[in-house]
């Protein structure tokens, strides 16, 4: 006979063995009963650094009663609820958690399902719930020292798997901005550019550097004027064209960004990172060795202030009010799923 | 709770991540460009909880956000800003 491995994670069945009822059966909005001692028993498994998972031949949809209940909500880790062999999901469990199959229990009320489990996987201790409630305080399941981090083991695994799906989330998220194809195109404000400039100036109040009001007269004033520049920004993507989204006001002298503004309906999309950063790039090719910014904090630029501390702004020496970012060593890296462009400048 | 607990609590909420993720970063790992970069929705959301928590406004106060270098800064400006000046040691 083979050395009893102490258990590192118990297996369980739903329907009739964490609770009485049929999940799928009970009323829209009914909570399932569930049994006394199989409560007692997850959290006693748990506090001993036992690992709690599940294998259910249910909709996959009862996830929520279990997350629902106070004392089960978060307690399973690599659940497996759909409509396969037990067998099967036994091993996932096992896999998922790098664990040998020979230190896993399974508990089920149903003898068909705990004889396919013995039969398919004979590794695994298979134990009606009787069964293990009576052995609880036997040595398998009591490992002989419980330290904080087995304690933690739990929230380990289910940290795991949550960045897991989380970089999966990314990949996908980056993997669908670059599929957008978005393009943005920087060039100086002309003529027909006024109005709309004013307007994005005056309307901004998210992503504007001071929250200042600046008149069309006085726009185009700068616009027409050698110790100004004016870029603005528009942005593309394959669904459409969002016009013309972002502006800054630099002067020369310093050279100080006096206004950054993008309009909202562009923000998420990375559009001030790399509008900003083309802005940086451009001031360090006509020489410059540190853009100074005018900021003013308002209750609405808080994001903003916080993409600048990002990119490398900081508080300009003996300067109240101005922000600045040298030049001499790296910019901001590139916004990797945009295509910046520029015209004219 | 103490000022470091709270402030890995709302770290964990603003960036919506789990608190162990939290847990496991340096007190002076870099927030903005570290290994859990907080982007600026987030900082913002950091920042707005830290108000409504500790009823600092940092975000008021500290033109360029200094504060939110690190775990380090950010509890130095909260504690201050509750305590008056920390004391050396």
């Amino acid at each position: 006979m083979r050395t009893e491995a102490t258990v590192k994670c118990v297996v369980w069945d739903l329907d009739g063995t964490i609770w009485r009822d049929v999940a799928v059966e009970l009323p829209p909005g009914a909570r399932p009963r569930v049994l006394p001692e199989a409560r007692r028993a997850v959290r006693l498994l748990a506090e001993r650094g036992i690992v709690n998972s599940l294998a259910s031949r249910t909709d996959p949809a009862v996830a929520g009663l279990v997350e629902a209940d106070p004392d089960l909500a978060g307690r399973f880790v690599a659940p497996q609820l759909g409509w396969g062999h037990k067998s099967d999901a036994i091993g996932r469990v096992a896999d998922e958690l790098g664990i040998d199959p020979a230190t896993v229990a399974f508990v089920d009320d149903d003898p068909f399902e705990r004889a396919e489990v013995a039969a398919m996987r004979p590794e695994v201790l298979v134990l009606s719930p009787a069964e293990l409630y009576a052995r609880l305080d036997t040595p398998r399941f009591r490992p002989p020292v419980v330290t904080p981090d087995g304690r933690a083991r739990a929230e380990r695994y289910r940290h795991e798997q949550r960045r897991r799906s989380a970089e999966a989330a990314a990949g996908d998220r980056a993997g669908f901005l670059r599929g957008c194809r978005m393009r943005l195109a920087v060039g100086p404000a002309g003529a027909g550019d006024l109005d709309r400039l004013a307007e994005l100036v005056a309307r901004t109040h998210r992503f504007n550097s001071t929250g200042e009001t600046w008149s069309r007269q006085r726009l185009a004033a700068l616009a027409a004027d050698p110790g100004w520049s004016v870029p603005v920004a528009r942005l593309a993507d394959r669904f459409g064209d969002y016009g013309l989204i972002g502006a800054g006001l630099l002067e020369r002298a310093g050279p100080a960004l006096r206004l950054f503004t993008v309009s909202c309906r562009a923000v998420g999309r990375g559009a001030p990172a790399g509008f900003l950063r083309w802005i940086l790039a451009r001031a360090r090719a006509e020489g410059a060795d540190r853009l100074l910014m005018d900021v003013r904090p308002h209750a609405a630029n808080l994001e903003l202030r916080v993409l600048l501390r990002g990119c490398g702004f900081r508080a300009a020496p003996e300067q109240p009010g101005l922000l600045e970012r040298p030049l001499g060593g790296e910019l901001p890296a590139p916004v990797p799923w945009l295509t910046v462009t520029e015209a004219g400048m | 709770m103490s000022v470091e607990d709270t402030l890995r609590r709302l770290l964990a909420e603003a960036l919506g991540v789990d608190r162990a993720v939290v847990d496991r970063l340096p007190d002076d790992a870099d927030l903005l460009a570290g290994p859990l970069p907080v982007g600026s929705l987030a900082g913002a959301r950091l920042l707005a909880a830290i108000r409504d928590r500790f009823g600092v406004d940092l975000a008021a106060e500290d033109l360029a956000l200094d504060c939110l270098q690190s775990l380090a800064t950010l509890r130095a400006a909260v504690t201050t800003r509750v305590n008056g000046p920390a004391r050396s040691g």
